[in-house]
């Protein structure tokens, strides 16, 4: 990172990133990195990610010397609000809600295409012969029962076998990757996946799958690589419309020409082997707990390319909250918001930022009797919300989501356990989840704790406190007060 | 050697150090767990290795196949 300067200006206004460089000279000049100058042994990083994320607003951790091996790694880029501000170029202050609220803006703006651009950095050194994936990227054990060195933040660009240099046909994801050898990899492509569906097809006609794993790209598309959106919409045109209508910037990979994020630090190119399934796992996942050993798909590595003195970037995850939890919050909460509000208007934002959905918090307007618990149901047919949501719960338009005190005010004054708890037995569910049982299979609890409306009965009426006259005056009053004692 | 997690003898060398001679890294060609001789030896010895986390080699056929491998198109 020495090459790179501190841009001038002023930070926090809105910003878009084209590689992981320049936002991490951003996040140190915020505050929100720190670098760890001497030499650490590489188990040493999983467990300073674990610590950083223990940390209100903590920050990345950049380290600069990892033991035996020639490159740095950062990790907990986005393990705190405040980084998730930063990386949508707004001030790192920012309220949650707020940060939910802007990205649902930019979230229609979609689709703003890419720029293609030529001389990426990435492309500046390339090794096809003697491939050693060690040689370039520091990698280590994560959890302690991990069966091997795992990229835990990836993002995958997966071609159709057909028809590799399509830009439609091309797919973004994170998956997990277990290190198997100097040129292979595991890779876990579950059926619900975009790569389940191309891996699928590739397969039934014993193609490989072409596959681009760019490491260390640009914060917005490794958060877009982690969100649920349509097999037919571009993971590329919307990161442009989440960085505010600035396109994204791609470039051709250095052998198979695979569309790739043209920041990244490092491309490894290679397939996926059709009909090969080896042991891989366990390994320590989202929900807090390792999952088991599993036979699971295979990738010969084929070249690796990277930029000068490649920064590996890579996530601690463990029980919740730690740095997934930050990623895949608000990326899981708008796509469920959109899908619900083209149905149901009366929809006020949603919080699906308990583990990647599974538990989701859900406001709206109630026209009727009965309306919260079909609005709960609606979710549950959506793509994601289908596998991944378990616990739903309703509250009226004017409980905050995100405000968890408030959601409890409302579960513990309008649910009356008789009528508003339901379980809808044996639907799709995500195997990850311990409780799944069997593994993909989930009943589903929704919780309908909005105000009863006619023509459910309505046993008394609810009249809401509302704060007292010159409440707004003496907040300014008091605050004031506060900031001058404090001085 | 002795892989830690399956006790097999099936063990070879993934990689050496690419800066100094900091440590080697081994990997079992049976279960795939791989460990640095430099970790704690929870992860290297096997008679340490937590008895949860053992897998046993006539175990790995039966194993959940993730995704489901369709059958071939003619
Ligand atoms: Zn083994």
């Amino acid at each position: 990172m020495k090459d790179i300067q501190v841009p001038s200006g002023k930070t926090g206004s809105t910003k878009a990133y084209h590689d992981l460089r320049s936002f991490l000279v951003t996040l140190e000049a915020e505050g929100q990195l720190v670098r760890i100058k001497d030499e650490v042994d590489p188990e040493e990083i999983g467990a300073a990610g674990r610590a950083s994320a223990n940390l209100k607003n903590g920050p990345a951790v950049l380290f600069e010397k990892v033991k035996g091996y020639a490159n740095p790694v950062v990790t907990n880029v986005h393990g705190s609000w405040a980084n998730h501000a930063l990386m949508m170029g707004m001030d790192k202050d920012t309220p949650v809600k707020e940060q939910f609220l802007e990205l649902s803006r930019r979230w229609d703006m979609y689709p703003v295409g890419p720029k293609r651009v030529t001389n990426a950095p990435v492309n500046e050194n390339t090794v096809t012969e003697n491939i050693n994936i060690f040689d370039i990227i520091s990698l280590y054990r994560i959890n302690t029962y991990d069966s091997g060195c795992f990229l835990s933040k990836a993002c995958i660009v997966s071609a159709d076998p057909e028809d590799p240099t399509s830009y439609g046909k091309t797919n973004l994801g994170t998956y997990r990757m277990q290190v198997k050898g100097k040129d292979k990899l595991g890779i876990q492509a579950l059926p619900f996946h975009d790569i389940g569906i191309q891996l699928s097809k590739a397969e039934a006609l014993n193609k490989p799958v072409p596959i681009a794993i760019c490491l260390g790209c640009d914060p917005i598309t490794t958060f877009m690589a982690s969100t649920p959106i349509r097999y037919d919409q571009s993971e590329y045109d919307y990161v442009g419309a989440l960085n505010n209508g600035v396109p994204m910037e791609i470039t051709k990979s250095a052998t198979l020409g695979l569309e790739i994020p043209a920041g990244c630090e490092i491309c490894i190119e290679g397939y996926i082997e059709p009909r090969v399934r080896e042991c891989e796992g366990p390994f320590g996942e989202f929900p807090g707990s390792y999952s088991g050993a599993r036979l699971q798909a295979v990738v010969k590595i084929t070249a690796i390319s990277y930029r000068a003195n490649p920064v590996f970037e890579n996530l601690y995850l463990g029980i919740p909250w730690s740095e997934i939890d930050y990623l895949m919050a608000l990326n899981t909460s708008v796509p469920l918001y959109k899908m619900l509000k083209d149905t149901f208007p009366e929809v006020q934002a949603v919080n699906a930022m308990y583990t990647h959905g599974i538990g989701v918090i859900v406001s709206t307007k109630v026209r009727f009797g009965g309306f919260g618990k079909a609005v709960a149901m609606r979710l549950l047919t959506t793509p994601h919300g289908m596998a991944y949501n378990k616990i739903i719960i309703v509250v009226d338009e004017y409980v905050d989501p995100f405000n968890l005190e408030q959601v409890m005010w409302a579960m513990t004054t309008r649910v009356d356990p008789d009528k508003d708890v339901s379980i809808i037995k044996n639907c799709p569910g995500m195997p990850l989840d311990p409780s799944s049982n069997p593994p993909g299979m989930h009943n589903k609890l929704i919780i309908d704790a909005t105000t009863p409306k006619a023509p459910e009965i309505v046993s008394r009426e609810t009249e809401l406190l509302t704060p007292p006259a010159g409440t707004a005056k003496w907040e300014e009053i008091i605050s004031q007060l506060v900031k001058a004692a404090r001085k | 050697m002795i892989c830690p997690r399956c006790d097999t003898d099936k063990v070879e060398l993934l990689t050496k150090s690419p800066v100094g001679n900091a440590w080697e890294m081994y990997i079992c060609n049976t279960c795939t767990y791989s460990w640095r001789s430099t970790e704690t030896p929870d992860k290297t010895d096997p008679k340490r290795y937590n008895a949860k986390f053992k897998i046993k080699p006539e175990s790995i056929p039966n194993m959940l196949v993730i995704p489901p491998v369709p059958p071939l198109k003619a």
